[in-house]
């Protein structure tokens, strides 16, 4: 970033008077000695009144007690129960309370991922079983079994055809005649 | 002698209604226009702010004065007006009667016809562009021109960081400035 763009960020905050000391003094020296930075500071002086009379255009004075009796009956006023609950949800979540959510639902996902990891004996729905078999994945009788074992990380997938899969095999072989 | 804000709240604590009175009317005004800021409409406004008291009598036991009264109060503000924001699409017709209302008050104090266009022009344009920002951005614009409050307030009202409120408001005036260049 070049010495003006990153002076130009802290022109506003200068005008603010929101910068140290040191800040400050850099921001001063800066635009003591660049005409476009000296700009921009003008044209941020302007933009500053401008919004200051745009927003206090309208400031007309409220009258008081006209303003008292509408809170007042707000608070007399019992308000439907569905009002109070959306009210409440509304303030419940509203985003800067929603902040917190989001590293909750991170260290959630994270501890149901890594669950098996650190209770490998653990599994929900009944007994561990490292072995499974997968019936029939082509509808033609041929079968895939697996075997996992954990502690040695051997995985073996065995694919084999069982004698009946044989026989229809054999038989659409027979039914749809020679290949070309 | 003048009682403190801690004070008036410490006796609403304790069930003085007046207490509250004394209260609101210290800061009916400024909550009207930080609402108004936000929301450019005044009936919007009027009833955001009467709903500002309204909830904060409500909750006024769980005050502890962590914070100031006005940081608070303008807190719950700021809150129901960025909610406003969101959930209402305002009618563009009902908007722009409401603005010319202004404008044309505005115009009454000029004098200059070539400083009264440019002015008229600007405003106009300005309106514009305050409305095209986010609601994030214009509260920190509003809370920082109409109360000249600091970083450190704005983000305690707001529920983020100093560094949070720089940076919203650099990018919040360099929007308005790269869409007013020609007026400024």
């Amino acid at each position: 970033m070049t010495n003006c763009e990153s002076n130009r960020e802290s022109i506003g905050s200068w005008l603010d008077g929101e910068l140290s000391p040191g800040e400050s003094e850099s921001v001063r020296l800066h635009l003591a000695g660049c005409a476009a930075c000296s700009e921009v500071r003008r044209q941020l002086e302007s933009l500053n009144l401008a919004l200051k009379n745009q927003l206090t255009a309208n400031a007309a004075e409220i009258e008081f007690l006209p303003f008292w009796r509408g809170v007042q009956q707000r608070i007399n006023q019992k308000r439907p129960w569905h009002e109070e609950f959306l009210e409440r949800c509304r303030e419940l979540f509203s985003a800067p309370r929603m902040a917190w959510s989001v590293p909750a639902v991170i260290a959630l996902v994270l501890a149901l991922a890594s669950i098996d990891f650190y209770l490998p004996g653990w599994r929900l729905g009944g007994p561990r079983n490292n072995f499974a078999t997968v019936d029939s994945i082509d509808a033609h009788g041929r079968s895939v079994a697996l075997l996992r074992e954990n502690e040695s990380k051997t995985t073996v997938i065995w694919l084999y055809q069982d004698q009946e899969g044989e026989n229809e095999a054999a038989e659409d072989a027979t039914k749809s005649g020679p290949a070309f | 002698m003048e009682l403190s804000d801690w004070e008036l709240v410490k006796q609403c604590q304790a069930g003085e209604t007046s207490a509250f009175q004394e209260l609101v009317s210290r800061y009916h005004q400024k909550v009207f226009m930080v609402s108004l800021g936000l929301l450019r409409n005044r009936e919007d406004a009027l009833d955001v702010a009467q709903e500002t008291f309204f909830r904060a009598y409500r909750k006024i036991n769980s005050f502890q004065g962590d914070s100031s009264f006005y940081t608070w109060i303008y807190r719950i503000a700021v809150n129901i007006s960025i909610d406003a924001q969101r959930r209402q699409k305002r009618n563009p017709l009902e908007f722009r009667e409401s603005m010319d209302g202004v404008l044309e008050s505005q115009n009454e104090v000029a004098k200059d016809p070539f400083t009264d266009a440019h002015d008229r022009e600007l405003r106009e344009h300005l309106t514009q562009a305050i409305n095209e920002l986010t609601p994030e951005h214009k509260a920190v614009i509003v809370l920082r021109t109409l109360e000249g409050m600091s970083y450190k307030d704005i983000g305690q009202i707001l529920g983020c960081s100093e560094g949070t409120v720089m940076s919203r408001l650099h990018y919040a005036r360099k929007k308005l400035q790269d869409k007013l260049s020609v007026f400024l």
